[in-house]
């Protein structure tokens, strides 16, 4: 049979199974639950109360639009946070599959990535109604999301990919990325703005390709100010580099997954 | 002592399965490998599973692998599977295999069985069209009858043992592997699948199988290789092979 297959039939063939897994992902995560995917607004919705309550405390000007500006950020942070999460243990817990067949090894974390980010746009259009509606919406803003969602996706994969595949020799790495996820909350500006931070430590923010996806969301919804030209090049360039490491990495490791599960 | 059938000069579009010293090296993990301990204790345990093995097997041969427990059959398989990559040696496999190694790994419990065929077919290599063109052969030939639209916690162990049986012979391999558990299900299941996996044989289909059941290697192998502590001992025609190894087992074990 494929011999006759067309060059294009591997790269369709993985596209469909990538998106078979990404179903499955989904529709097992939210079976048996009443709200289904509503629950993935509510999170974000609970902590946008806690941390806004308590921030409107201590901080003298809050960011104009604070909630607004909060939950931009919120969403960004869970789908990264709760993907990396899932992502980086996931070659591991699907032994079995490993075990069973040689498929590409990819689909494992990718799928989970993307299982996610179907979550994060359907959380983001229900978010545009209260945007909308307080007519906060900046004037590029389907651009800005555009990118913010390409920044996002591609970084989230890049690095899911390189600790799904290090964890499988190191089982260290997952809990090193639990530990690092609580400092790079506080390292990424979603409960500030990125004007507070010290002009000798912003090269910190810069390495951080959040920042400018945090501040694209931000800018198109809450009308803060958008990432500046500098911060955008540094973070993209430092997304492709992840990417092709995370990729590479993974490739390299993919061939031995078996002997370490 | 190594007795080899004569390497006769082959096309290379008669061999399915061509391996030229193959070696697998595995680590031994001492319990939790950490990071720190790794570059402390930069030497581990080792373990050759397989030395050395050079190994062809032709389009259409059925073929055994018999040995005792820890001989390195299961590693080989999963070589030649693409499964896992061999420290050193060259793997050629020319067609599409299917392994019968896990028949149940990859199926979610909440799914339903549609939606697990589909999530199983994909994962052996088949194409989204391929499989609905024969969901209705699968199914038929798992027999789950009405199930088929329940979610997969609802079965019986029997059932989707029966159903990964069914995605597996209907992903159309060129190659199929056999890991030990041949039978599955009841009676009637079990013969079924011997109907089907007799209908590979005489497609002209290769097969290789590992399997304890001399019976089994007499009624259907032509050819049986011997592994020993990761190496061939014995590759020959199965009575010759299987006399040997009776006589091996009997005054060794």
């Amino acid at each position: 049979m494929s011999v006759f297959n067309s060059s294009t039939q591997p790269t369709r063939n993985y596209l469909d199974f990538l998106q078979a897994m990404t179903e499955k992902e989904l529709k097992a995560r939210y079976k048996n639950t009443l709200f289904g995917f509503l629950w993935i607004l509510v999170n974000p919705l609970l902590q946008m109360i806690v941390i806004g309550f308590i921030f409107r405390l201590f901080i003298k000007e809050p960011i104009e639009n604070y909630f607004l500006y909060l939950f931009a950020g919120l969403l960004v942070w869970n789908f990264f946070s709760l993907s990396l999460t899932k992502a980086t243990p996931s070659i591991v817990n699907e032994r079995s599959l490993i075990k069973k067949a040689n498929f590409p090894r990819s689909v494992i974390p990718l799928s989970i990535v993307l299982s996610n980010f179907v979550q994060l746009v359907l959380a983001y259009l229900l978010f545009l109604i209260p945007v909308i509606y307080l007519g906060t919406l900046s004037n590029l803003w389907i651009l800005e999301s555009i990118f913010g969602f390409i920044f996002l996706l591609s970084f989230t994969a890049g690095i899911g990919l390189l600790t799904s595949a290090l964890n499988v020799r190191f089982r260290d790495i997952n809990f090193f990325v639990q530990a690092i996820l609580i400092l790079w909350f506080y390292a990424t500006p979603i409960v500030y703005s990125v004007f507070v931070v010290p002009r000798n430590l912003i090269w910190l923010w810069r390495i951080n390709p959040l920042t400018s996806v945090v501040q694209l969301f931000q800018k198109a919804l809450s009308e803060a100010p958008g990432p500046g030209p500098a911060m955008l090049l540094t973070n993209s360039i430092i997304i492709i580099f992840v990417i092709v490491i995370g990729y590479s990495i993974f490739y390299k490791e993919s061939k031995n997954f078996d002997d370490w599960v | 002592m190594k007795k080899k059938p004569k390497s006769k000069i082959r096309e290379y579009k008669d061999i399915a399965v061509r391996l030229v010293n193959v070696s697998k090296r595995y680590t031994i993990h001492h319990e939790k490998p950490t990071l720190i301990e790794h570059l402390i204790h930069a030497k581990n345990g080792e373990f050759w599973a397989l030395k050395n093995i050079k190994l062809e097997i032709s389009k259409g041969e059925n073929l055994c692998i018999i040995g005792p427990n820890g001989s390195g059959k299961t590693t080989l398989l999963k070589i030649i599977a693409g499964i896992a990559n061999p420290t050193s040696g060259k793997v050629k496999v020319n067609g599409k295999i299917v392994s019968l190694i896990d028949l149940e790994a990859g199926f979610h419990p909440e799914l339903s069985g549609i939606d697990n065929i589909f999530l199983n077919g994909m994962l052996l290599g088949m194409s989204k069209s391929q499989i609905k063109s024969k969901i209705n052969k699968i199914s038929n030939f798992a027999d789950i009858g009405q199930f088929i639209d329940a979610p997969l916690f609802m079965y019986s162990s029997g059932m989707k043992l029966r159903l990964g049986f069914s995605v597996a012979v209907h992903a159309n391999p060129d190659i199929l592997i056999l890991d030990e558990n041949i039978a599955v299900g009841d009676q009637d299941f079990q013969e079924k699948s011997f109907e089907k996996i007799k209908e590979f044989y005489q497609s002209g289909k290769t097969v290789i199988s590992v399997t304890h059941i001399l019976a089994f290697i007499k009624r259907y192998c032509k050819r049986v290789i011997w592994l020993e502590k990761g190496k061939v001992k014995e590759d020959g025609m199965a009575k010759q092979v299987i006399d040997m190894y009776e006589r091996y087992t009997r005054h060794n074990y």
